[in-house]
């Protein structure tokens, strides 16, 4: 049967605080993400430069060192004591002059080599050098520096040593008078002597420039900042429709409901949709509470109407013994009063709504006539004898017994399912029988009709009603299929013939309740009272799958009749 | 379960009473009618009170009832036809018109779709009598069979593969299998003017456990039908058609 929806959300509340913070979320998400991102180019940039650098500036301390160990004592040797050429015994102006030149094919790759007091003026620190050199004064453990500094506007990451006089360098930088004359004749005898072993003779340091690797890593960010957000947008919508599909609808096809049938007198309630919700939880607290309390529900006077003791206790109404006010015409009537602690719940409102319409507009023999309705009590056709389970209390039923009841039953669900309506919670306490055997049922609480919307489906429940007479579909959540009609039936058909329940036993949890429902076996004890031709109409009708089952109730009454015919021939 | 399927009884008293009497003689458990109540015949009250009080019966709307209640203009429809719509909604009942406007105009039960003119788009009226709006209705549902009125010509449209389509025309009472795996669309005729030039009613039941469609087509006092319609001041039109089941 199709099931239409309908209804909407009175209030969006809840949509717009979704749509707020599912929105922040995302954003903060994005930016937070943007933030990774660079951060992590940043560090993989850093990296590679400090690799670079130290490899570069490795190479010009192993340059340093050959001239040092290798070639200055070569020329010493080839030249005698006393000379000194600068070009190929200098470590400073052969390191600087070698860099100079691998800076022509790599100008990318500054290379400084700098002092306080260098005989090369070219060599004088500048303010950064000078605090460097300070810094390296400070404390000769250290012997390595690397970071990002900016120079005219511009990042550079730099690597730095220092280095320290020793002995066979204080012959160019120690007393003016012991230096080669080939050096004073190049640098003058001012600057760059009068060192003596251990003192900071300079750094020597690489920077590379990384401020347009650093533009792009932030630019990078950025782009990928901008193409979150059409993401996000196309996310959030994607999430709203979601949302509106599981939440909003069936919240507000459940609250549209309620404001359908709730009183005019009813004050708007702040809050969103839940909170409304809770609201009626509430109310519905208070209504076990008093529940609990019996006696205090059971009315007296309802306009020209007296209310007696009780038939049977609902969920959201009660069903009393009455009769008419008037004492010349006594005549007695069937007293349905909704509770209004009960009916203040959306979903117990939808329900017994459902079930008045259907009262008011459903005719069979096996249905109460409706008279009239006063608010939230219906004035039903007066119902006598007594309740399907308290026959059962005393045994099973006699054959004749069953073949009426039965026969009276699938009529009344065949027109039923005929109408569209299923009713979800047939059981023998809701089912009476009269001294003529005539069967009525007095509860259609839980009954849907596809005409209608389903307050239950609209409001996401689970399964509602008793476990025990349920079809397994039906306790997993599935509503509005005929055929967990047939399978109650079955139930009932063979608790009848037996006296027992075909699944007696009370299960925890849904899984363990539809694992018990798996597969009916009629039990040994059992067997003696059931024909062969019921025990395989009761295993048809309590199939685990519906499309095993019989198909339609016309189909079941139809096996059921045969099956009685021969019993009686 | 035996499913009684009808359609189109136009106002048709005599055809609907003979057909009712037909079926009460068939153990039917259940029965739709597939729309048009009203339009073309003498007795739209009379029909709309005999197929409510039916019991386990569920209807539908077809475009003629809509168009009593002025939901769809009955200008777009032919002169005949739109005389007697605007004849009709004079003469129905307050109570009538409640009744018809809460029709729905589909049903979904179980492996069945039941629609007055076609699943896709029901209240477009197209008629669903060739391979190509055939297998637009296919496409429309999942449903094994379609059940469908309007046409007024019973038929049956058997879906062979993806792409093809037969259609069988259903001449007097034959009983049909639909037993295979085959989806189809059934045209369960016209109650109050058939135009498959067989003036008798037709209607047809679906027994779901032996998988078989019977048409049945029921004779009726037409001549008593074409009286009623003069002296309703129906155009004589409408008189010769049912004579001759055009």
């Amino acid at each position: 049967m199709t099931i239409k929806r309908h209804g909407k959300a009175s209030t969006t509340n809840l949509k717009q605080r979704f749509l707020l913070w599912s929105s922040l979320i995302l954003i903060s998400g994005g930016l937070l993400l943007s933030l990774l991102s660079f951060w992590n180019t940043r560090r993989l940039l850093m990296a590679e430069a400090m690799d670079k650098s130290e490899v570069l500036l490795q190479e010009v301390e192993a340059i340093r060192s050959y001239v040092k160990k290798e070639l200055r004592p070569k020329m010493v040797e080839l030249h005698g004591k006393d000379a000194f050429i600068i070009e190929a015994m200098s470590t400073t102006y052969i390191s600087t002059t070698i860099m100079d030149t691998f800076a022509q094919s790599m100008p990318n790759y500054i290379y400084r080599r700098a002092s306080f007091n260098p005989l090369n003026p070219r060599n004088l620190a500048d303010p950064f050098e000078e605090k460097m050199l300070d810094w390296f004064e400070e404390d000769k453990a250290r012997t390595f520096y690397q970071g990002i500094v900016k120079k005219n506007g511009e990042s550079f990451f730099i690597s730095m040593i220092p280095d320290y006089f020793t002995e066979p360098c204080l012959r160019c930088h120690g007393k003016v008078e012991d230096a080669p004359q080939s050096l004073i004749d190049r640098y003058g005898s001012i600057n760059g002597f009068r060192f003596q072993v251990g003192d900071l003779a300079g750094i020597n340091s690489v920077a590379i420039p990384v401020s347009a690797s650093l533009r792009a890593a932030w630019q990078g960010s950025l782009v990928l900042f901008i193409m979150t957000v059409p993401a996000s947008l196309l996310l959030l919508w994607l999430l709203n429709l979601l949302f509106q599909r599981l939440v909003i609808e069936r919240l507000g096809s459940m609250l549209s409901l309620m404001k359908e049938k709730k009183k005019e007198t009813d004050a708007e309630q702040p809050g969103d949709e839940l909170d409304a919700l809770r609201a009626s939880l509430g109310s519905l607290q208070q209504y076990v509470h008093s529940a609990r309390k019996g006696s205090s529900l059971q009315p007296n006077f309802i306009n020209g109407y007296v209310a007696g003791t009780p038939i049977i206790a609902g969920a959201m109404s009660w069903l009393y013994r009455g009769y008419t006010a008037t004492a010349d015409n006594r005549e007695n009537v069937a007293i349905k009063i909704g509770f209004d602690e009960a009916l203040q719940n959306p979903l117990y409102r939808a329900c017994f709504e459902t079930e008045l319409h259907l009262f008011e507009t459903l005719s069979h023999p096996c249905l109460p006539r409706f008279r009239e309705r006063i608010g939230d009590v219906v004035i039903l056709d007066a119902i006598a004898g007594e309740s399907l389970s308290s026959l059962l209390e005393k045994g099973p039923l006699q054959e004749p017994l069953v073949q009426r009841i039965f026969s009276q039953l699938c009529d009344l669900t065949s027109h039923m399912h005929a109408t569209g309506i299923v009713h979800h919670d047939l059981r023998p306490q809701i089912l009476h029988l009269d001294k003529n055997k005539k069967l009525t049922l007095l509860d259609m609480g839980l009954a849907s009709s596809d005409q209608q919307p389903d307050p239950i489906v609209a409001a996401g429940l689970g399964p509602q009603g008793d476990f025990l007479y349920m079809a397994p579909e039906q306790i997993q959540g599935k509503r509005g299929d005929p055929r967990s009609d047939i399978y109650t039936i079955g139930v009932l058909l063979y608790l009848a013939n037996t006296g027992k329940l075909p699944f007696s036993s009370k299960q925890r949890s849904i899984q363990k309740w539809v694992q018990q429902k798996v597969k009916f076996v009629v039990q040994k004890e059992d067997e003696e009272a059931l024909s062969p031709k019921m025990i395989a109409i009761i295993t048809k009708s309590l199939s685990n799958t519906p499309e095993k089952r019989y198909q339609w109730v016309e189909d079941l009454q139809e096996d059921l009749e045969k099956e009685f015919l021969r019993m009686n021939s | 379960m035996r499913l009684m399927i009808f359609s189109d009884i136009h106002g048709n008293l005599e055809a609907l009473q003979e057909v009712c009497k037909d079926s009460s003689t068939r153990n039917v458990h259940r029965s739709i009618f597939l729309g048009d109540l009203v339009g073309y015949g003498p007795y739209p009250n009379e029909c709309i009170e005999l197929v409510r009080n039916l019991k386990n019966c569920r209807c539908l709307a077809g475009n003629h009832d809509v168009a009593t209640l002025w939901e769809t203009s009955p200008y777009g429809m032919s002169k005949a036809a739109k005389e007697a719509i605007l004849w009709t909604m004079d003469q129905l009942s307050p109570e009538n018109k409640a009744y018809l406007s809460s029709l729905p105009d589909r049903l979904d039960l179980g492996e069945m779709t039941f629609v007055h003119a076609n699943p896709y788009n029901p209240k477009g009226w197209r008629y669903v009598m060739d391979r190509k709006y055939a297998l637009r209705s296919f496409a429309a549902t999942r449903s094994r069979i379609v059940f469908i009125g309007h046409s007024h010509r019973p038929l049956i449209i058997s879906k062979n593969h993806w792409l093809k389509v037969s259609i069988e025309t259903i001449v007097g009472d034959i009983k049909s299998a639909v037993n295979d795996s085959r989806r189809r669309i059934i045209n369960c005729g016209s109650v109050g003017q058939p135009r498959d030039d067989d003036p008798r009613a037709c209607y047809l039941i679906y027994d779901t456990r032996k998988q078989t469609i019977h048409f049945h087509r029921v004779g009726y006092d037409v001549q008593k039908t074409v009286q009623a319609i003069q002296n309703a001041n129906l155009p004589p039109v409408l008189g010769r058609r049912i004579v001759k089941g055009t």
